[in-house]
C-alpha cells in the first residue's frame, strides 16, 4: 500500500519535470533562434548587453526584444536582453543584484524606484561625463540641459533621464461630470482654501459623496532636500540659502487650518488618514476634486483613464526638482563589461525612431496599426505593452490618433518653462546624520498622515508635532544640511 | 598526539551517526555558514565597486558600532525595544496555552470526525498573508464601514474610531496572532500526544484515574519536553518581531505607534531615508546576539533543572 | 519482532457530554473565526467589481460575477505551468528535507552520539544568524550557478533548524531508550534501529514535519522573487505576491499614480476580486492536503506492542 504510493509520487514527479522540461526547452529554443537569426557580419562577435528595466513583463516581450536585435546588430554591432521585473519588486531585486555584483550593464533608476541618488552616492552605477561625449551625442543633442544638470551627484552624471516632461507642475483635478451638473466655478482656483465655496455647494447637493476622496498632495512654496522629511524646506524664492522649518510657516499653518475644517465638514472620508487607496474612487467616479501632478494635455490622458471628462486647473507655475528630473533614468551598471556599448545602445533609444517605437508599441500590425505618417492605433490585448516613460526619447514616437498633433512641441515647451528649483542639483551626505534620520522619518510617519489629511487639529497637533521633531534631532540635521548648502553654493 | 588517536577513535565510534548528519551539516556549510561572513558589513560603510561584492566589502571603510548607534541614540529607542520585547513576550506564554490546551481538547473530543474537520478550519490563517489578513481586519473596524461599528451603533453607542484609538491595539494584535498561530502550533503538540505510549493511559485507568487526571499527570508530563524546546527557541526570537502584523495591520495609522511601532518596522521605515545594508545588517545582528544571550541563559536554567530536556 | 498497529484505544473513560459539549463549542467556535476570513475571499472572488467598489465588502454581494476567474484564466498556460512547478518542488523539496531532516535529528536524538551538543548547536545556530540577503544570494547564484533553476527554489529551504529541534525532541520523548537497545541486541546497526524501529513508531513527527516543510514550499514566494526571473520556473505564489507587491507599490507611490503616468502601473494590476480569485486559486488545493497528513496524528500507536 505504502510502496504503491510512494511509486505514483514518484511517477508524478517524474512526468511533471519531464512536461515542465519539455516545455522549458521549447522557449529556450526560439529564444536563440530569434537572436541568432539578428546577427550581422560585422568584424567583432555582438556583445550582448543585459538590461533590467521596470513594468510587468509582456507576454510578447521576447518576439519583441528579437526585432529590436535585429536594429541593435545591425547599428551597434550589439544586442540586448531585456530583463523586465515588475513593479511591486523591482526595487528590492535591484538592490540585491547591484549589491551582489552581478554583471548587467543597463539598469532603470529613479527617484522612486531602485533610487538613483543613493545608488549614485554608493557607486553603484559608473560615472559616465566622458562617454556621454565619446558615445552620447544624441542623448545630449536631444534632452533638455536642465536634465543632465539636475542629475548630477557630486559633480558626475551617472545616469540618462528619459526625455519627457522636466518639471512638476500639481494640479487640482475635476471630476466635471460633477463640476457641469452644479456649475462650478473652477477657474479661480489656486489654492487649498480657494476650493471652499465648490465644496460647499457640492456637499449640498450631494451629501453622500465625499468631495475630496482621498489624501491629497500639499504644495508649499519650499524645495526640500529630503522628499520623506517634509519638514525642512528651503524657501523657493530664497536669496541667502538658509532652511526654514516648513511647518512655522504661515502657508503651511494655514494649509492645516483649512483641511481641518474640511475634514470636520465631511468634505474627505471619515478614515482618509488610513486609508490605502489605489485608485478606487477614479473608477466609480465618485469624487469632485483631488491633486495631482501634470504634464502637457494630462486631462485627455486621465479622462481617457476615467472613461469620463476630467479637467485641472493648475496650483503653480512648473518647476524643476531633483526628483521630478531623476523621475525615470537608465543608468549603466560599475560592472559593467562593455560600458561604450551600452552607451552606445543608450544613445540609439534618443535617436533611433523606429527603435524607439518598437520599444514602446511593439511591432506594427501586430501589437499596433499605424493611422498616418506619424499617429497609431494600439490593438488591445495584442500582448504587449511598455512603460513608455521609463527609457529613451518619447519624443520620437508615434502619437495616438486622438492626440494633439502637437503634442510633443507642448513637451518642449512646458519643459522650456520650467523654473529651476533652489536645490536643484543638490543632494544631502546622510552619513553623519543617520540616526537623526533614521528617528525623524519615524516622527514624521507618526504624525503627517493625521495632520495633513486633517484628521486632527493643527491647533493642537502641530506644536506637539514640532516639539516631536525637535526632541528627534531636527535642529542638529537642518544645521548638518544647512552646512552641506553652503558649501554647495560656494562650489557653485 | 594521543589527543588526535582519541579524535580518530571517537569518530570511528560514531561512523554511523556522523554519516546520519553529513548531508545536513554539508547543507549548513554551503547555505548557513558560507554566507555568513556577510554580517561584516554591520560593522562598515558599505559602497559598491568593481569586482562584485568581497571587493566592495574589503573597499568600504571600517566604522566600528556606527550602523548600531541608531538603534539605541533615538528617543523612540526604548518603545520599540520594549514593545517587541512584549508582544513577543505575551505571544509565547499565550501561545503556548492556547496551543497546547487546544491541542488537548481536539484530542479528547469524542466525535473524531468534527475534530478533524476543526482541526483543517485552524489552520486556514496560515494561508491568508498579512495584506490580505489586513484587508479583514480594515472591514471590520473601518470607522464608517467597518461592521464592529455598525454592531456598536445598534446598540447605541458612538461609533469608535479604531485606528485612532490605541487602547485597543494591543488586544487587537494579541488575538490575530494567536489566531493566526494556533493553528499551526498546535499540530505540534497534537503529533506528540499521538506519540505518547497508550499502556500509559491504560493504567491510569486501571487506577482509575479520571479524564482531568490523566491529562495532569500523564499527558502535560509528556508533552513538557516539546514545550520546553519550543519556548527556548522562541526566546532566540524576542527581539524580532511579526513585520507583516504590526505593519500591514494597523494601516501605518501614525496616532497608534507608541503601541504598534516595534524594532522591525522603525527599521523599515528608516531605511527609506536611509538606505543602507550596513543599518539593516546592524539591526539583524542585534536581534541575533541578544537572542543569542537569552537563549543561552535559558538553556543554562534548564540543564540544570533535567538535563535531558535543554536544548544542547 | 512486528509492528502490531492496534486499533485507538479509548484511553481512558469518554469525555462527559457536558465538558464534550463545551470544548466542541471552544474548537468550534474558533475553527469557525479560523475558516471565516477565507469563505469571504471565495465570496469576495466571485463579486462583481463595480458592487465591490460602489458598496465595499459583502457578505452576500449585490451581484455575483465569475469575471475574476475569466480575467485570471487569461494568462492560460501560466497558470498551469505554475500550478505544475509548484506541485514539482513541493513534493521534491518534502522529500530531501524530510530524509535530511530525519537523519540529522535522529543522530541528535541519540544519547551516545559523542557529538551531539556540538551538532545541536551548530544547527541552532542558524536559526539566529544569518550573513544576510546578499551573501546567500552570490552563494545560490554565483557559486552554485542556480539563477532561474528550479534548484534555487528547493534547496535553499531544504534544511531548517525548526524542523530539526523539533523532530528530535519527538524521536527523545516518543521513543523510549528501551526500545533501541533491545534492538542493538539483536545487532542492528544505527541506521537498521532507525529505519525499522524508530521510524514506524514516530510517524506522528514525520508527518508533522512533512505538513510543515508542504506548507511551506507551497507558500514560498521569497526565493521566487529572489533567483527566478523569467516565467519559465515561476511558481504559483509568488504571482499571488507579485499582485501585492504592486499593489503595496502603488499605495506607497499614489503620487506617481496620480502623475499620468501611473496609467501604464494601473492597466497592469488585476482588481480587487482577482486578487482573491487568485488568493483562492493559489491556497485551494493545498487546503485539501491537510486530511491526508491528519491520519497519522489521531492515529495513536501503542508502543508497548512493538516489543513483543
Amino acid at each position: 500500500m505504502v510502496r504503491k504510493k510512494g511509486l505514483s509520487l514518484l511517477a508524478l514527479v517524474l512526468v511533471l519535470s519531464l512536461v515542465l522540461a519539455a516545455c522549458g526547452g521549447k522557449n529556450n529554443e526560439s529564444g536563440s533562434e530569434g537572436s541568432n537569426s539578428g546577427t550581422n557580419g560585422g568584424s567583432e562577435a555582438p556583445v550582448e548587453l543585459v538590461w533590467y528595466t521596470i513594468g510587468t513583463p509582456p507576454r510578447d516581450l521576447q518576439k519583441v526584444n528579437d526585432e529590436i536585435n535585429k536594429i541593435t546588430a545591425e547599428k551597434i554591432n550589439a544586442t540586448v536582453k531585456i530583463k523586465m521585473l515588475d513593479w511591486g519588486e523591482y526595487s528590492q531585486k535591484m538592490q540585491i543584484a547591484i549589491a551582489s555584483g552581478e554583471n548587467f550593464d543597463i539598469a532603470f533608476t529613479s527617484s522612486w524606484a531602485n533610487d538613483y541618488f543613493g545608488n549614485a552616492k554608493k557607486n553603484a552605477f559608473l560615472a559616465i561625463d566622458d562617454l556621454l561625449k565619446s558615445h552620447g551625442q544624441g542623448i545630449v543633442a536631444a534632452l533638455h540641459p536642465d536634465f543632465l544638470e539636475g542629475t548630477k551627484v557630486n559633480g558626475h552624471n551617472y545616469g540618462i533621464p528619459a526625455n519627457k516632461e522636466l518639471p512638476q507642475q500639481r494640479v487640482f483635478r475635476f471630476n466635471k461630470t460633477f463640476v457641469d451638473k452644479y456649475n462650478l466655478d473652477i477657474s479661480g482656483v489656486k489654492t487649498l482654501q480657494d476650493l471652499e465655496p465648490i465644496l460647499k455647494t457640492f456637499k449640498e447637493n450631494e451629501p453622500t459623496i465625499a468631495p475630496i476622496p482621498a489624501k491629497i498632495a500639499e504644495f508649499f512654496h519650499v524645495d526640500m532636500p529630503i522628499n520623506d522629511i517634509p519638514i525642512i524646506g528651503m524657501p523657493l524664492d530664497t536669496t541667502d540659502y538658509k532652511l526654514i522649518n516648513v511647518w512655522e510657516t504661515d502657508e503651511a499653518k494655514a494649509y492645516l487650518e483649512t483641511m481641518h475644517r474640511y475634514y470636520q465638514a465631511g468634505y474627505l472620508p471619515k478614515d482618509v488618514a488610513t486609508q490605502k487607496d489605489a485608485g478606487d474612487y477614479f473608477k466609480t467616479g465618485q469624487w469632485l476634486v483631488d491633486v495631482a501632478d501634470s504634464q502637457p494635455l494630462a486631462d485627455n490622458l486621465w479622462s481617457a483613464d476615467a472613461g469620463y471628462e476630467v479637467v485641472s486647473v493648475p496650483m503653480q507655475d512648473p518647476i524643476s526638482f531633483n526628483w521630478s528630473v531623476a523621475g525615470s533614468m537608465q543608468a549603466i551598471s560599475i560592472n559593467s563589461e562593455h560600458p561604450e556599448k551600452a552607451m552606445e545602445f543608450l544613445n540609439l533609444l534618443y535617436t533611433d525612431a523606429d527603435l524607439m517605437n518598437l520599444l514602446d508599441f511593439g511591432i506594427q500590425d501586430v501589437h499596433y496599426t499605424k493611422t498616418g505618417d506619424n499617429t497609431k492605433d494600439i490593438i488591445p490585448d495584442s500582448g504587449y505593452g511598455f512603460p513608455a516613460f521609463t527609457a529613451g526619447n518619447l519624443m520620437l514616437t508615434y502619437l495616438n490618433s486622438n492626440d494633439a498633433p502637437d503634442k510633443w512641441e507642448q513637451f518642449q515647451k512646458f519643459n522650456d518653462s520650467a523654473t529651476a528649483a533652489p536645490l536643484l542639483g543638490f543632494q544631502v551626505d546622510t552619513s553623519k546624520i543617520t540616526s537623526e534620520l533614521a528617528s525623524l522619518k519615524n516622527t514624521k510617519d507618526a504624525v503627517y498622515d493625521a495632520l495633513f489629511s486633517g484628521t486632527v487639529d493643527p491647533a493642537v497637533q502641530l506644536p506637539k508635532a514640532i516639539e516631536k521633531f525637535k526632541e528627534n534631532g531636527l535642529d542638529k540635521v537642518m544645521a548638518e544640511i544647512q552646512s552641506q548648502i553652503d558649501a554647495w553654493v560656494a562650489s557653485k | 598526539m594521543k589527543a588526535l588517536y582519541q579524535f580518530a577513535k571517537n569518530v570511528s565510534r560514531n561512523k554511523a551517526f556522523l554519516l546520519m548528519v553529513l548531508p545536513g551539516a554539508l547543507w549548513l556549510l554551503i547555505f548557513a555558514y558560507l554566507p555568513m561572513p556577510g554580517a561584516i558589513i554591520a560593522f562598515k560603510e558599505y559602497r559598491f565597486g568593481k569586482g562584485g561584492f568581497l571587493a566592495s566589502i574589503l573597499e568600504s571603510k571600517w566604522v566600528g558600532f556606527k550602523n548600531f548607534e541608531f538603534l539605541f541614540t533615538a528617543q523612540d529607542a526604548f518603545i520599540i525595544t520594549r514593545n517587541t520585547v512584549l508582544y513577543n513576550l505575551v505571544f509565547i506564554v499565550l501561545g503556548l496555552i492556547c496551543s497546547v490546551s487546544m491541542a488537548i481538547i481536539l484530542h479528547e473530543l469524542t466525535n473524531k470526525k468534527l475534530s478533524k474537520l476543526y482541526q483543517t478550519g485552524m489552520f486556514m490563517p496560515y494561508f491568508l498573508s498579512w495584506v490580505i489578513v489586513g484587508f479583514f481586519a480594515y472591514s471590520f473596524l473601518s470607522i464608517d464601514k467597518g461592521v464592529l461599528n455598525q454592531v456598536v451603533q445598534y446598540f447605541g453607542m458612538e461609533p469608535i474610531s479604531w485606528y485612532s484609538e490605541p487602547k485597543y491595539w494591543p488586544y487587537i494584535l494579541v488575538f490575530l496572532n494567536l489566531w493566526k498561530g494556533i493553528g499551526y502550533s498546535s499540530v505540534i503538540y497534537l503529533a506528540s500526544i499521538a506519540g505518547i505510549d497508550k499502556s500509559y493511559y491504560e493504567a491510569a485507568m486501571i487506577d482509575g484515574a479520571n479524564k482531568w487526571q490523566q491529562v495532569t499527570r500523564i499527558t502535560l508530563p509528556l508533552l513538557q519536553p516539546m514545550m520546553i524546546i519550543l519556548t527556548i527557541l522562541a526566546i532566540g526570537g524576542i527581539f524580532r518581531a511579526d513585520f507583516g502584523l504590526f505593519y500591514q495591520i494597523p494601516r501605518e495609522s501614525g496616532i497608534l505607534f507608541p503601541v504598534t511601532n516595534v524594532i522591525d518596522t522603525y527599521v523599515y521605515r528608516a531605511l527609506k531615508v536611509v538606505g543602507d545594508f550596513g543599518i539593516s545588517t546592524a539591526t539583524g545582528l542585534y536581534q541575533s546576539v541578544v537572542g543569542l544571550i537569552l537563549v543561552l541563559t535559558a538553556n543554562g536554567i534548564v540543564k540544570k533543572i533535567n538535563r535531558d530536556q535543554a536544548l544542547f | 519482532m512486528k509492528i502490531a498497529k492496534t486499533r485507538r484505544l479509548n484511553n481512558g473513560q469518554n469525555l462527559s457530554r457536558p465538558w464534550n459539549f463545551i470544548l466542541n463549542l471552544v474548537a468550534g467556535g474558533f475553527a469557525f473565526l479560523c475558516v471565516f476570513p477565507f469563505i469571504f475571499v471565495v465570496i469576495l472572488s466571485l463579486t462583481d467589481e463595480q458592487s465591490l467598489l460602489l458598496n465595499g465588502y459583502r457578505i452576500w454581494p449585490e451581484k455575483w460575477s465569475l469575471y475574476a476567474y475569466e480575467y485570471i484564466l487569461q494568462t492560460g498556460d501560466q497558470l498551469l505551468r505554475s500550478y505544475g512547478v509548484t506541485i514539482l518542488i513541493t513534493v521534491v523539496g518534502v522529500l530531501i528535507t524530510v530524509s535530511m531532516t530525519t537523519l540529522y535529528a535522529y543522530a541528535l536524538s541519540r544519547r551516545n552520539f559523542k557529538y551531539r551538543g556540538f551538532f545541536s548547536f551548530i544547527i541552532f545556530f542558524t536559526m539566529l544568524f544569518s550573513g544576510g540577503l546578499v551573501p546567500s544570494y552570490i552563494v545560490v547564484t554565483q557559486m552554485l550557478g542556480l539563477k532561474d533553476s528550479v534548484w534555487a527554489l528547493i534547496l535553499p529551504m531544504a534544511m531548517n533548524a525548526f524542523y530539526v529541534l523539533v523532530l528530535r525532541t519527538f524521536f527523545s520523548t516518543s521513543v523510549p531508550d528501551p526500545i533501541i537497545e533491545s534492538g542493538k541486541i539483536d545487532g542492528a546497526g544505527e541506521f537498521r534501529s532507525l529505519f525499522s524501529l524508530v521510524l514506524p513508531i514516530s510517524l506522528p513527527g514525520l508527518a508533522t514535519i512533512a505538513l510543515f516543510s508542504t506548507l511551506g514550499y507551497w507558500n514560498d514566494w521569497f526565493n521566487a522573487l529572489l533567483y527566478i526571473d523569467s516565467n519559465q520556473w515561476v511558481p504559483l505564489q509568488p504571482m499571488l505576491m507579485r499582485i501585492e507587491n504592486n499593489m503595496q507599490f502603488l499605495i506607497q507611490n499614489s503620487a506617481l499614480l496620480n502623475s499620468g503616468q501611473g496609467k501604464d502601473l494601473l492597466s497592469s494590476l488585476p482588481q480587487d476580486t482577482s486578487r482573491m480569485a487568485m488568493v483562492v486559486l493559489a491556497t485551494g488545493p493545498i487546503v485539501l492536503a491537510y486530511p491526508f497528513f491528519q491520519r497519522y496524528f489521531v492515529q495513536g500507536l501503542t508502543i508497548g506492542a512493538i516489543k513483543e
